[in-house]
Order: structure tokens, then sequence, then C-alpha cells
């Protein structure tokens, strides 16, 4: 067979994304503004993202953020319910928008000449939602569904509420981001007046305009239908709850009626997602566990078959995270075989270095990923959200591969051994009944 | 109320700058089409380039005895080379962190790669084993036939996807659009190995190939690619016989219904034989595709908004390189399915007898022109649309004349079109719980029992 020459040489080489340029500007109330102008095609993605999430749900309350996500669907002052899916879907675009546990972000993608359009809809739901009774319940019970729809019906849907609420002693980050069916249904139509007045305000939000605009044009919509938003006295109020260090492992048992195979979870703290042992946790997350070769797959599923899928999670936050190991055990396997399985490949990241040639690959796979989400204006407007929400600062985008490039094998034995330790643990057992 | 009250109207729609395909054929009469991303201050370029291969040739190509050949086919020649097994070839894949798919359709198998600048070679050169040098082990053929067989349960529980099925048939008989992709398990059970190397050494040859590669590389370099990798893929000595267009049965209105009392609700289908992709009405079917299509499109506008029959209806048109089927299409309660029936063909006669109005199709022209746009924002994207360009026999120049054909498309255009496409001579498929709604059909309607149901046979 041919073999290849000019690229092949290249590939030792390291990936060169051109920094993406972006202006930054902040309105007299506080909104902060991004742009990013790109003619690929006629298409513009617009964000808003709110620093919010479930994190932030008030006591008693707990799916309330996400609960409140929907309702920013169902209408204001001036236009009627679903008014967004209209203005996007009948024109050729689309809108969509998540809940996690820092942050609430609306988008749409729409042909750029409906940029002031959707400007204009954004600001009138920043400013003037208004939800009648009737529309609150209705969506409060669409909720709910998704509750039971994602959390009860499916097999491990329960699996991730119950990591965090054992991990995290103290911090909200322990009541996810759902919430459950008795605290949805406690709440009520003022809880959406006050919620809506204390985290939706210009000051707390970050909008994002990636495409084919002209920034003149799109700095003037802004200004009159943004900047036209008063900004309420007082300061938005933060969750500034440390979680206390963990001092010895935790081990927990649960039963359901739904678990096919048990799984066996192991959550370990580590550190906010702007903090610099964050790049070595990531390429950790990816040799220990992304594709098939990755060591899990290896130790746990390929050869040995001990458990159906097996994989890693550096699962980061504005706030501490947690490093997810997950097994589901097959069906002639134990717990326990598959438990001295997993310890044993911890254990191995903690004794030694990994290899050059497993950095390398990790390496490329995150720089792939991350090069792949950087293809359409959506996914860069959400890159510039993240960062700015989760981060705290936008230009995080143009350091996200320059960071992973400087990781070494000494890293990533580091921060293993920083965090991979037993009294940092907790394990959740997850067995059918 | 002032004007910040109302939402703002929108200005008018920018042009595009699309990118520029080139195309060459190499001397082992493989057809190369690259193309490179627009980069500069104001378009932001990613290292990343993607190649699809096309061979022309797929379902339509196995016959009804061999229903299934074509994507098992496709779906092992990534399980397994003459020099790597199908762990070694899906571990040098993730090393490179590239993708690597391959898939059957009626008129084609496609396989496509991509990969970020540095490392695409390698990853090309990964698919260009695949494609000349699969295995096909025996191991690996019965995992994926048993896989195959086994995954038909699934589709034929959901009566959406059992009425398809069973449209296909209706509609084209036996012509080589009538068996299901997927197969039968009576189909599937009869393919052997030998089969599956019989149909690769027919069809995968450079010379009835379509190799679309581009991105973040020069034509020029592409094409070098292209002829370092490929340029010794040759052709075999018999003469390649290729696969040809067919005319499908005449359209013939008549209904089917399968009885399924295990079904949740029942899936309505009203549709028929349509046009090919390089017909001259292509545009004005497919706007009058969008007009029917989407919540506000008049399917939904009739069934959910104002009669709440279902949670939504719309339509759909497949243009291949014989004609493809058009079909409108719903799911309702058992009881409501004959209603059902009613409106749907009540809607396609509407827009049949009158013009639509401007103001109603500007915005679903706008559902295609904006999905069109959205479709090429990515490098697979515009690889993909440049291909079907290309196995269809289409001028790549194509990729800019789009968008402005769509939206020349005239009312009288869209009523002609419907009229003798969409709403003439419709079958009507049913897939549910047919003691439930049997009463309320036509007396010629021809009822099956699921289970006797035999998707190898005529219906």
């Amino acid at each position: 067979m041919p073999h290849s020459r000019s690229l092949a040489e290249a590939a030792s080489t390291a990936i060169v994304l051109a920094p993406l340029a972006y202006t930054d500007r902040t309105l007299p109330n506080g909104l902060r503004v991004l742009l990013v102008e790109d003619h690929r095609t006629p298409t513009v993605a617009i964000n808003v993202g709110y620093r919010v999430g479930g994190k932030d749900d008030p006591p008693g309350r707990s799916g309330f953020a996400h609960l409140f996500e929907h309702l920013m669907f169902k209408g204001t002052a001036n236009t009627a319910p679903e008014t967004m899916d209209r203005l996007t879907e009948d024109v050729g675009g689309y809108n969509n928008a998540f809940t996690s546990e820092d942050l609430t972000n609306y988008y749409e993608v729409v042909p750029s000449n409906y940029l002031e359009t959707l400007l204009w809809a954004e600001a009138d739901r920043l400013a003037a939602l208004n939800i009648t009774d009737a529309h609150f319940i209705t969506e409060r019970e669409v909720v709910i569904g998704e509750y039971d729809q994602r959390i009860l019906a499916e097999p491990y849907g329960m699996l991730d509420e119950l990591v965090n609420r054992e991990a995290y002693t103290t911090h909200p980050y322990g009541r996810g981001v759902i919430g459950n069916p008795e605290h949805l249904h406690a709440a009520t139509l003022a809880d959406v007046v006050q919620f809506h007045a204390t985290y939706y305000r210009p000051d707390n939000a970050v909008l994002v305009v990636v495409g084919d605009l002209d920034p003149v044009a799109t700095n003037a919509w802004i200004d009159t239908y943004f900047g036209a938003i008063v900004t309420p006295p007082g300061s938005v109020p933060r969750i500034r709850v440390v979680e206390p260090e963990q001092r010895a492992e935790h081990t927990y048992t649960y039963t359901a009626a739904n678990v096919p195979l048990a799984a066996v979870d192991y959550a370990y703290h580590i550190p906010a997602a702007n903090h610099p042992d964050v790049p070595a946790l990531d390429v950790a997350e990816t040799i220990l566990g992304a594709g098939k070769s990755s060591r899990l797959y290896q130790a746990l599923v390929y050869g040995t078959q001990l458990a159906t899928t097996a994989y890693a999670s550096a699962d980061l936050r504005e706030g501490p995270g947690l490093f997810g190991f997950r097994a589901i055990v097959s069906k002639e396997k134990t717990v326990a075989e598959v438990r001295a399985a997993l310890d044993a490949e911890i254990e191995r990241m903690t004794r030694e270095p990994v290899l050059e040639s497993e950095l390398e690959r990790a390496k490329t796979q995150i720089a792939s990923s991350y090069v792949r989400s950087r293809q359409t204006y959506n996914g860069i407007a959400l890159q510039l959200v993240r960062a700015t929400v989760e981060r705290g600062d936008p230009s995080a985008v143009n350091d996200d591969l320059p960071r992973y490039r400087s990781v070494t094998a000494e890293d990533v034995l580091r921060v293993a051994r920083t965090y991979f330790t037993a009294a940092n643990r907790t394990v959740v057992e997850y067995l059918p009944q | 109320m002032s004007s910040l009250h109302l939402p703002p109207a929108p200005s008018a729609p920018h042009a595009a700058i699309l990118p520029i395909p080139f195309e060459r054929v190499l001397p082992n009469g493989l057809h190369v089409i690259a193309f490179q991303q627009r980069t500069g201050p104001k378009a932001l370029g990613v290292p990343l380039i993607a190649a699809q291969l096309i061979v022309r040739g797929g379902g339509s190509s196995e016959g009804d005895a061999a229903a299934g050949l074509s994507q098992l086919t496709a779906t092992l020649l990534t399980q397994g080379t003459t020099t790597r097994t199908a762990f070694e070839i899906a571990q040098a894949i993730d090393a490179l962190g590239a993708r690597l798919d391959a898939h059957s359709g009626y008129d084609a198998q496609v396989v496509s790669v991509s990969a970020t600048t540095p490392v695409f070679e390698r990853a090309f050169a990964l698919m260009a084993e695949v494609l000349r040098f699969p295995a096909f082990a025996q191991a690996e053929v019965e995992r994926v036939r048993t896989k195959a067989s086994g995954d038909l349960g699934l589709i034929y529980s959901n009566p959406s996807s059992l009425a398809r099925l069973v449209a296909n048939r209706v509609a084209y008989a036996d012509t080589p659009y009538g068996h299901p992709l997927s197969g039968t398990v009576q189909s599937l059970a009869t393919l052997t190995r030998e089969h599956v190397t019989h149909f690769h050494s027919r069809w995968f040859r450079p010379d009835n190939a379509v190799l679309v590669i581009g991105g973040d590389l020069a034509p020029d370099a592409a094409f070098a690619l292209a002829e370092r990798t490929l340029g010794d893929w040759y052709a075999p000595a018999q003469a390649l016989v290729p696969a040809a267009a067919f005319e499908p049965p005449t359209a013939r209105a008549r209904i089917v219904a399968i009885d399924k009392p295990d079904a949740g609700r029942t899936a309505v289908l009203v549709g028929r034989t349509a046009i090919a992709r390089h017909a001259p009405e292509y545009a004005a079917a497919i706007v009058a595709a969008a007009l029917l299509s989407g919540y506000s499109g008049r399917l939904n506008q009739e069934i959910r908004v104002k009669r709440g029959l279902s949670y939504g209806a719309g339509a759909s048109l497949a243009a291949r390189r014989s004609p493809g089927l058009f079909i409108a299409s719903t799911l309702v309660d058992h009881t409501k399915a004959a209603e059902a029936t009613a409106v749907i063909l009540a809607t396609l006669a509407d827009v049949a007898q009158a013009h639509v109005s401007a103001a109603e199709r500007a915005p679903r022209v706008a559902t295609i022109t904006g999905g069109f746009y959205r479709g090429i924002e990515t490098i697979d994207g515009i690889a993909s649309t440049l291909g079907e360009l290309a196995l269809y026999g289409l001028p790549l120049a194509d990729l800019g004349a789009y968008v402005p054909r769509i939206e020349a498309v005239t009312p009288a255009q869209i009523q002609h079109v419907v009229r003798s496409k969409m709403a003439a001579d419709d079958f009507v498929v049913l897939v549910g719980d047919a003691k439930k709604f049997s009463d309320a059909l036509d007396s010629h309607a021809c009822i099956i029992g699921a289970s006797d149901l035999d998707l190898n046979a005529l219906i």
C-alpha cells in the first residue's frame, strides 16, 4: 500500500487552531456582549447565558431553575406562548435551551436577516416575561413528566442523582438539576416572579452572537433592545458555601426495580473548572475512559468482560467538581470483581506515569473533539458562554488547546495522586432489587 | 404601543459565498471532487478535513432475495481488513481522534472519514484500507448478520417504521426500491460471506465511485492525496455493469391496513412514487413538501392545531436516482385513523386545487434555505451535499444554484407538482389496532394481520 508522506510527517506537530477573535463589551446595565463575525454561511447563532442553575434553586424548590427555563417559552407581555418557536422554526432556524448546575443557556440559530428579530425576542423575555397560572401549572406537569421519563423510567437515570447527593455533604450541587416532584409541586407562580427578578437581570447574563453579522448594526440593535432594560438595585445572590474536605471514604448501596445489571460508581472530589489541574484531569479522563483504546475498556470490557461498559468522566463546574468512574457489571460477574479491577486501574494511575503514546493519543482526542465543536456557529457561541460563566473569562476559549499541549505524564501522575485517594472517594453501588 | 412591543421585521436575506468545488477523474476512473473551506479574517477555518467515498449501486442493486446485503456489506467494511481486526481498526481510529463510518442507502454505499489536519492522511489511509481490503471474516459476517436480524424486531414493533416498510412494498412492488434495506429475517438468513464478497467486488471499483474530499486543504493537495492513496486501486478487467434507473409501477389508489393490536397508536401514511432527484420539478416538489411540513405546515395545522388528532403531522420526499416516495404521515389514536386519513387526503387536494399565497410560501421556503445553509456549516455537511450532486449526475454548480432555484418556485409550479405527483392516486397505509378503525374503511381495503405480513412477497 502506498504510504503517506507530507501530512504524515506533520502528525507529530500539534493541531493549530487560529485564536477566536471576538469583541467584548459590557452595557451600562451590566449585560456582557460578545460578538464573533464570520461569513461562511448566511446564518447566525444567538446565545443568552444566565449565571443561574440548579445550585441556585431556592430552598425547598429543587429543580426550580430548570422549571423556570421551560417557562421562558410561555409568553411575555408582548408575545403569545411558543413565540420563540414560531420566530425560529418558521424562518428556517431552530431554538432550544438547557439548564446545568451553574448555567441556564437559551439559543437560537436563524438565517442572518432575522438577527434583529431574535435579539428583540430575547430582550423581550428578559424584560417582560408574563406567565399565567394556567401555563405555569401545565409546564410544571411537563417538567415532572420529564423527571418521570429521564430519572425514574431510565434504568440508571437515578444514579447521577444519588452520586451527587452522597458526594456533596454541604454544597447545593448535591441536589442535582432536575430536582424532585415534591419540591416542584410546592413551587408557585410567586416563586416564578421572585426568581425572574432575582436572576434574570442584564448584569447576570452574557449575550453571544456568532456568524454572518455586521458588528455596527448588531451593536446598535443590542443597545436598543437590551440597553433599555433596567438592572434592579442590589446584587445577584451567589452561593458561597464551601464543600468541606472529605476525610474518609463513604460507601452507599441502593437498589431499584429497573436496574437490569448492577452498577458501581466512584466519585472523587476535584477542583473547579478554572483550576490549573483541570487539563491533566481531562487527560486522565481520556486515557482511562474514552473509546476502545482506553484503559478501562481494555481492562474491564474487552478481554475480561467483567463489565458491559466502563468509563471515566471529569465533571467540571464553576465550583468544585467530581471525577467519576462508572462500570455496569456483566451478568456473570460480581460487584467485587469489578471494583477490584477498577481499583487496580486507579492504583496504576497513581503508581506510574502514563505512557507517552497514551498521552499523545489523549491530547489528539481532546483536541479533535474541541476542533469539531468549533465547526458551527452555535458551537462557538456555546464555548464562549461556558468560558464566561464556568471559567470566569471568555478568553479561556483561546487557552483551551494550548493548556492541554503542555500536560506531561508527570502532571497526570501528580493529579492522580492528589485526587484519587480513598479518603476523597464516595462509592455508590446500585443493585437490582 | 411603541415599536419595541412588536418583533422587528427581517431584513433582506444575505447573499452566501459558497465553497467552490473542483473535480478531476484519476487515470483509474475515480471521480474526485475537492473543495477548500473559506478562510480569512472573517471566515473562521477549522483544522479539519473530511472525505466521503460514494459507491454507486446500493440496496437497489441487491434484489429482493438478498434484501439487506448492501447494509450488511457496508457495516462489515469497518469490521476487519486483511491486516487488521475490527478492534485494531477501532483503536487506530481512536488514536487519531478520527471518525470512520460506512452505511448504505438504496442508490449507493458511502464510506466517510474525518480527522484533524495533521493526522488526516493517516485516517484517510485507514479508509482506503477498509474499502479496498475488507476481510469479511466469517465470524464477523455471522455476528453482524445476527445483530441485523435481531434489530428487525425493534423496527417492526414501531408502527411508524413498519408502515414505511409496507409503503415501500405497496408503491414499488418488486422493483428495486420495493424491499426493505434492512432486509428480512428470511433474506438475512440466506446471506453468506460469498454474497458479501461478491457484492463488494462488483461495486467497489474506482470507475464506479466518487470521492469527495475537502476542508482544510487546497484542492491540488486533495487531488494529490487521492492519487497517492487510491491511484493504485485498479478496476477489475470485467466491464462495469452500472446500476440502472428504473420506472416504478404506476401509482394506484389503494388502502392497506396492517392489524397490529399491540400498537399504541395507528400510523397513517398517505403517499405515492413522485420524482427522481434530477427531475426538473425537484425544487417545486421540495417546496411543496415543506408547505405541508413543520409545526406551521398545512398538515400539522389541520391534524393537530385545528382538530387535535395527533401531536404532529408532516410530509417527506425522498428524491432518488429513480422516482422516490412522497409520504404524508401522522400517528393517531386507533379510533381516529380513518378521520386522519381523510384529513390528509383533503389537505393534499386543497393544495392541488388552489394557489398558495406568498405569505404562506415565504416561511416554508425559508425552512428549506435555512436548513440548507446550516447543513453546509460543517465540512462533513459540504462533502455530503457535493456527494449527493455527484451521485445523481447533477452539476456541482448546483451547490450555489440550489437556494435561488428554491426561492424562484412559483405557486403554479407547486400546484402542478402536487396535483400530478403528490395528490393523485395515493396509496394509504395504516398500521395499528384495525378492529378500532376497519369499519370506517372503504370495503376494498386490504387488511393483513401483523403476524401474517410477509415483506418478502408482494402486498
